[in-house]
């Protein structure tokens, strides 16, 4: 890797990051936030406009298929801005699809007219996408699908290719469950729709970009949170003094911080390894273990920050409630800590009987 | 002196080769793989092969005998020597104390004392801690005394590692009790066998003499014995933590002590436990996590850039990653890990040894709960 690529990735990401000031609050307020949970689709349109003017469907779609072809040290970048934003909007799913897409993403969708998601899952608490084609139709289901309540298009990732579906599509059936955090996620039913299978060969990949990704997203969010504690503690008074001159307080707080500068540097060197060319084992390993140390780093810094604020914590008014709720929600997406253990000893099984 | 080849200007990669060269082409007939430190007879060979070749003070600057390495050369040296299992040496003359003469050093302290590390004459040892001051260093008590052109010394320093083996000790004193504690501690070179000096060998967990306690009873000293200036030893103290403090958070004990985990799990017929496999993986993605951690300090010396408190981020996590895995051990060993000598002889299956050798880590070079005060403070600006 030459310096002028180092120069050009940091240069890109400090671009978009500075662009996403246009949506994540540069002085922290989260009342947009607030104000969104727990009515309509979750999640505002307008703001998926947005994002698409600011051209981030663009970043993963390679530049000779008409994308910009931004690596992942600038989508990690973003992500993490918009978890230290709560952001609510499905923009980790529909860079998954421009991904999946290509040169095939929907003209709407770069106008931002339009909005897509990426349907993957097949079942709940596992990671497996195969599952969905049968005869040339679109069968069974595709479960926690983000946006999905006021989505255009979705990206049906399957064993047999992608499809890109319309919302309307016969025999596609739209349910939606509300989150803790007040968005919705969606299931999507498939009853034999039709559907152009397109051949696609690097889900797999996109995937384990997306658990990277979603980490950098929960890191934003856990440095967020702590800052916000870290505050309280500063100001918080009990016997005269600041909460957070209590020796048991600071020393927890200490193993916060250790564990967000564990995630970061993960997040970060893996972002690398990603960009300048990793073998597929390490690719999984350490898409597995990023996920895996920011999904309990994410839990950690909430249930602390709870207990850190004390009655203030439990109450729906105070701001630290917000990054608990979404914690929770986010946590195991892509694959909780369990799985993720799981598909690092099965990795460990592969070295063996290699 | 040696003529070495420029080490820096080399490619990592052939620096590496050249140092897995010569270490498997010059390594004596000694021990390999040790948990425990040797003592000075045991590695003397090592020490004086190194210091034949000019590999003694990797750090030192090539002018004053030392390799001469960056940061990142230094690094490769140290994990190729740890790859073989290389015994460590008495190294508080080329690690600790070198540098200090460097830089505080008067020219006769350094044309004295710099040549006699280098050819292994003189062993040093470090006497900072006492019964009254470990982590609260700068209470130290044994005080110095100018008596005409002597410093005369009285008092007790204890936990001097390898003490036993040194020639000469750097000792912090109390050389003025009116002032703030840090204000009043100055830096003496005493030789051992200086009348009045005595040692007690303090036996460790692990039953062995690595430490022991040094006694000065009305020991004098030239006055030119000080390093730096009256009083100030307290800034040449904390100016050795420094980037020490980067090694000690190096992941490579964590690193070893995952192989010996995974040989005493193959022993014990757990490795495809997969109650066994879920905790294995989880520590050993925390080795990988803390090596990238550890990457960005290795990155910020690489580029000369001062190291900052956070760095006791590092320190703090391997201490207690090591600790952690050290405690897996002693669960798949089950009854194993309770014999007092190791499984078929093979120290690197003896569960113990490890999970004993890695109590320590967590209270030298600034015990855990001291560094995470240090950390609230200067790092997450907590209030006093």
């Amino acid at each position: 890797m030459s310096e002028s690529d180092t120069e050009d990735w940091q240069e890109n990401a400090r671009m978009i990051v500075d662009s996403a000031r246009a949506i994540v609050p540069a002085d922290g307020s989260l009342s947009r936030v607030r104000k969104a949970r727990f009515h309509g689709s979750g999640f505002d349109r307008e703001v998926m406009r947005q994002a698409a003017d600011l051209g981030w469907m663009l970043m993963r779609v390679e530049e000779d298929a008409g994308g910009l072809g931004l690596g992942m040290r600038e989508t990690c970048a973003l992500m993490e801005v918009l978890g230290g934003g709560l952001v609510p909007e499905p923009v980790l799913s529909s860079l998954m699809a421009a991904a999946v897409l290509q040169e095939r993403l929907p003209e709407a969708v770069l106008t931002g007219e339009a909005v897509i998601v990426t349907a993957w899952q097949d079942k709940v608490g596992a990671q497996d996408w195969r599952g969905g084609a049968s005869g040339g139709r679109l069968l069974g289901r595709k479960y926690n699908v983000p946006g999905a309540a006021d989505a255009d298009f979705f990206a049906v990732v399957t064993g047999g290719g992608v499809a890109v579906v319309p919302r309307g599509a016969e025999g596609l059936t739209v349910t939606s469950e509300e989150t803790l955090d007040g968005g919705r996620t969606g299931l999507l039913t498939f009853d034999g729709v039709e559907a152009e299978f397109l051949p696609c060969e690097r889900v797999e990949q996109v995937l384990q970009d997306a658990r990277l990704a979603h980490s950098a997203y929960l890191l934003g969010l856990s440095e967020r949170a702590l800052t916000i504690t870290l505050d309280y503690l500063r100001v918080r008074k009990q016997f005269d003094k600041p909460i957070g001159s209590f020796q048991s307080l600071q020393h927890r707080a200490t193993e916060m911080k250790i564990r967000l500068e564990l995630a970061r540097a993960a997040i970060s060197a893996t972002a690398r390894r990603f960009d300048t060319g990793a073998d597929e084992r390490t690719r999984s390993r350490d898409a597995a273990r990023c996920k895996l140390r920011a999904g309990e780093l994410a839990m950690l810094v909430a249930r602390e920050a709870v207990q850190m604020h004390g009655a203030m914590g439990i109450t729906d008014e105070a701001d630290i409630g917000l990054f608990v709720r979404k914690a929770i929600s986010e946590a195991n997406l892509f694959g909780g800590p369990r799985q993720q253990r799981a598909s690092l000893a099965a990795l460990l099984d592969q070295e063996e009987a290699a | 002196m040696i003529s070495l080849p420029d080490y820096n200007a080399m490619s990592d990669a052939d620096f590496r080769q050249t140092v897995r060269s010569f270490v498997e082409e010059n390594y004596p007939d000694i021990p390999r793989h040790t948990l425990s430190r040797l003592h000075w007879e045991d590695v003397k060979p090592w020490y004086l092969i190194l210091s034949k070749h000019g590999w003694i003070c990797p750090t030192w600057q090539r002018e004053h005998g030392g390799m001469g390495l960056t940061a990142g050369k230094h690094l490769i040296l140290i994990e190729e020597f740890e790859r073989y299992g290389c015994a460590r040496v008495n190294d508080i003359g080329p690690v600790m104390l070198g540098p200090l003469l460097l830089k505080y050093g008067t020219q006769a302290q350094k044309a004295f004392f710099l040549p006699r590390i280098l050819s292994g004459e003189h062993i040093w040892a470090q006497g900072y801690s006492e019964p009254g001051a470990g982590s609260d260093l700068a209470a130290v008590r044994c005080e110095a005394v100018l008596d005409g052109r002597d410093w005369v010394i009285n008092g007790q320093k204890t936990w001097t590692t390898l003490g036993m083996d040194a020639n000469w000790i750097f000792i912090l004193v109390r050389t003025d009790k009116t002032v703030r504690k840090q204000a009043g501690i100055s830096f003496l070179l005493v030789p051992m066998d200086a009348p009045g000096v005595t040692i007690r060998n303090i036996e460790n967990l692990e039953l062995e003499a690595e430490f022991c306690e040094v006694f000065f009873d009305d020991v004098r000293v030239p006055a030119d014995h000080i390093l730096g200036e009256v009083n100030q030893g307290w800034t040449a103290a904390k100016a050795l933590l420094g980037h020490e403090r980067v090694f000690i958070g190096a992941p490579r004990l964590s690193a070893s002590a995952m192989s010996r985990l995974n040989r005493i799990a193959l022993r014990a017929g757990v490795w495809d436990d997969p109650v066994f496999r879920d905790r294995y993986v989880a520590l050993q993605c925390d080795v990988l996590d803390l090596t990238d951690l550890f990457e960005i300090y290795v990155d910020k010396l690489r580029g000369g850039e001062d190291i900052g408190a956070d760095v006791a981020m590092l320190k703090i996590f391997q201490s207690e990653l090591y600790q952690r895995i050290s405690e897996l051990m002693m669960e798949v060993a089950e009854e194993d890990s309770g014999l007092r000598h190791p499984p078929e002889g093979d120290r690197q299956l003896h569960a113990a040894a490890t999970y004993l050798s890695a109590r320590p880590t967590t209270i030298f070079g600034g015990s855990t709960e001291i560094m995470r005060n240090v950390l609230a403070k200067a790092v997450l600006d907590l209030p006093s």
